[in-house]
């Protein structure tokens, strides 16, 4: 059994992040970074595919997915991380785009050979900076608009 | 535009106390060319080494591979934006240092950067073996941030290529090929009217700060989708901040040479009315990727193309601007040809993009990156072999006791080029 570390920095501050998006992620350094920003739904203990599964079952719930579920040239069975941006709000249906890539991002995961472990910490961790850089370039964009 | 591009051909690098080219031969002088590399604060050391065809040499970990050119007449000069003003590039003359390449290796992120071997089977794989490289090999200070090294890194192999560049200024080309793109009303002329009228779309990765492209100067990820000339492209007004995917990752030599835009240039009025070049993005936020495909096929669409070449740069969410961009000109009548490589397993049965759609249904593949090949031992490493167990197609246990290398084609860099600059294919 997976073990899930839910990370929403407690209901009261939960409260604090009016932002317009929330992160799901395993990668610690995404959760140190985004935690201040926005809800961070970190599963500290998780696959990539339990992230994609966490999305799905936002997508579930009518939120939207609002980058890559499998970002950057990283293929899924190098980098044991991943980090998906999605909207707090919810639509009056589930969004067919949204569930249609994630559906597709866990297919590419299921088809993938088995994850090598990294023989290195400071690979670990470049593996947590690339992960780290794809969420973030996403920023500008999503700040800059007034919907998601 | 017209640009008159003067070829010298090198044919061998060698060093000495002067920097020049006499007879074809690179001669360099190490000192003056590292002064400057060596002033940026990040770089902690920096020493050149020569890599021939046909030695027992293996380059690994490569950044990036960069050919000097210097801008001989014309405004701008070469890598606007980047290097030099931002001016804009593409007319005049330019000359070429062919058949070699500045290559920059070193560190930076552990697991992506990829091998060129100059000998054995390796060889085969890359384009990059088969010129007379200047290896510019760079050490990072302890404690450096990637993305600030990673600029220090690419701004000290352009630097270096724009100086070996500037050798060719007065030398008289083995070769002049004169390149010249259409404004698009000469497109509509009568001579070309029965000729299909073609565009070219080059996508751009873009993608995260190691996974980034530059334009003029301009981080490719915060641009709209836009035109740009043939001859702008040659002069170097593409730049890769890539270091990311080495087999499928597009360096700064892949951009100053891309084989699309030549092939086209070369049928241009023959068979095709090759009206223009579009470059486009690939970003990880879904908006963007739906703003810049449907920027690209409104594009597409003003210039009343009737079909359209489409190169990829990387792999996974990239699939899905691919898709994006080949599906939204095909409904709107343009034909498309996508040029991708393909991740289908050791095997080659699994699927081989991460999208799909059946109005693709016409593609060209640089290869499978997933197809295992094993590198013998070489006799010099150029570099460090430190992180040939985990950079992208390779593993834990890829450098064997013996010094071979079973891994992946990923790791070869320019082995799959979307852009078509390599020799593997299917049919």
């Amino acid at each position: 059994m997976v073990n899930f570390c839910r990370l929403t920095l407690g209901g009261e501050q939960e409260t604090l992040h009016a932002n317009k998006y929330q992160v799901v992620t395993n990668n610690p350094m995404v959760a140190d970074a985004f935690g201040e920003r926005c809800r961070v739904v970190f599963l500290e203990y998780g696959s990539d595919r339990d992230v994609i599964e966490t999305v799905r079952d936002l997508v579930h719930q009518h939120h939207r997915v609002l980058t890559a579920p499998l970002a950057g040239s990283v293929k899924p069975w190098e980098t044991p991380y991943r980090s998906v941006m999605v909207s707090t709000s919810k639509g009056s249906a589930i969004d067919t785009t949204s569930l249609e890539l994630v559906e597709f991002a866990l297919q590419i995961i299921s088809q993938s050979r088995e994850r090598l472990e990294p023989t290195k910490p400071s690979i670990d961790r470049d593996f947590q900076i690339i992960d780290l850089s794809l969420i973030e370039s996403a920023l500008p964009s999503v700040e800059a608009i007034g919907r998601v | 535009m017209k640009l008159e591009v003067g070829y010298i051909d090198i044919k061998g690098i060698r060093f000495g106390d002067y920097n020049a080219v006499e007879d074809g031969i690179l001669i360099v002088n190490p000192e003056p060319l590292l002064e400057p590399v060596l002033e940026d604060p990040l770089i902690k050391s920096a020493h050149f080494e020569i890599a021939t065809p046909g030695e027992s040499i293996r380059i690994t970990p490569v950044k990036d591979v960069i050919e000097p050119r210097v801008k001989v007449e014309g405004s701008g000069g070469v890598f606007p934006g980047m290097i030099s003003k931002v001016n804009t590039v593409g007319s005049g003359k330019t000359h070429v240092l062919r058949g070699m390449a500045v290559v920059t290796a070193g560190p930076i992120v552990g697991f992506q950067e990829g091998i060129i071997d100059m000998t054995g089977v390796g060889a085969d794989y890359t384009p990059f073996s088969k010129l007379h490289n200047l290896v510019l090999v760079m050490e990072p200070v302890d404690n450096f941030k990637q993305h600030e090294y990673e600029a220090a890194a690419r701004l000290a192999g352009l630097r270096t290529a724009v100086a070996i560049g500037e050798l060719a200024r007065d030398l008289v080309p083995d070769e002049t090929v004169i390149y010249e793109t259409p404004t698009v009303a000469e497109t509509f002329k009568e001579e070309w009217k029965h000729l299909p009228r073609v565009g070219y779309v080059m996508m751009l990765q873009s993608q995260g700060l190691l996974h980034d492209t530059y334009v003029y100067g301009v981080d490719a990820k915060r641009t709209l989708s836009t035109m740009i000339s043939a001859t702008e492209v040659m002069d170097g007004a593409i730049v890769s901040g890539n270091c990311v995917s080495a087999c499928d990752k597009n360096t700064t030599y892949h951009h100053q040479n891309n084989p699309v835009i030549h092939d086209l240039l070369a049928v241009h009025g023959k068979k095709i009315n090759f009206v223009g070049t579009i470059i486009t993005n690939e970003n990880v936020y879904l908006d963007d990727k739906i703003r810049s495909s449907d920027w690209t096929s409104k594009m597409a669409s003003y210039l009343s193309l009737d079909a359209a070449i489409i190169s990829q740069e990387g792999f996974g969410n990239p699939d899905t601007d691919l898709i994006m961009n080949c599906t939204k000109l095909e409904k709107q009548g343009i034909k498309t040809v996508i040029i991708t490589d393909e991740y289908a397993g050791q095997d080659g049965k699994s699927q081989s993009l991460a999208d799909a759609d059946e109005l693709a249904n016409a593609v060209v593949t640089g290869g499978n990156a997933n197809e295992v090949v094993i590198l013998p031992p070489l006799d010099r490493v150029i570099g460090t072999l430190d992180y040939v167990d985990t950079v992208a197609g390779g593993h834990a246990g890829s450098l064997r006791p013996d010094g071979s290398i079973e891994a992946e084609l990923q790791i070869i860099t320019g082995a799959t080029n979307e852009m078509g600059f390599n020799r593997m294919s299917a049919r």
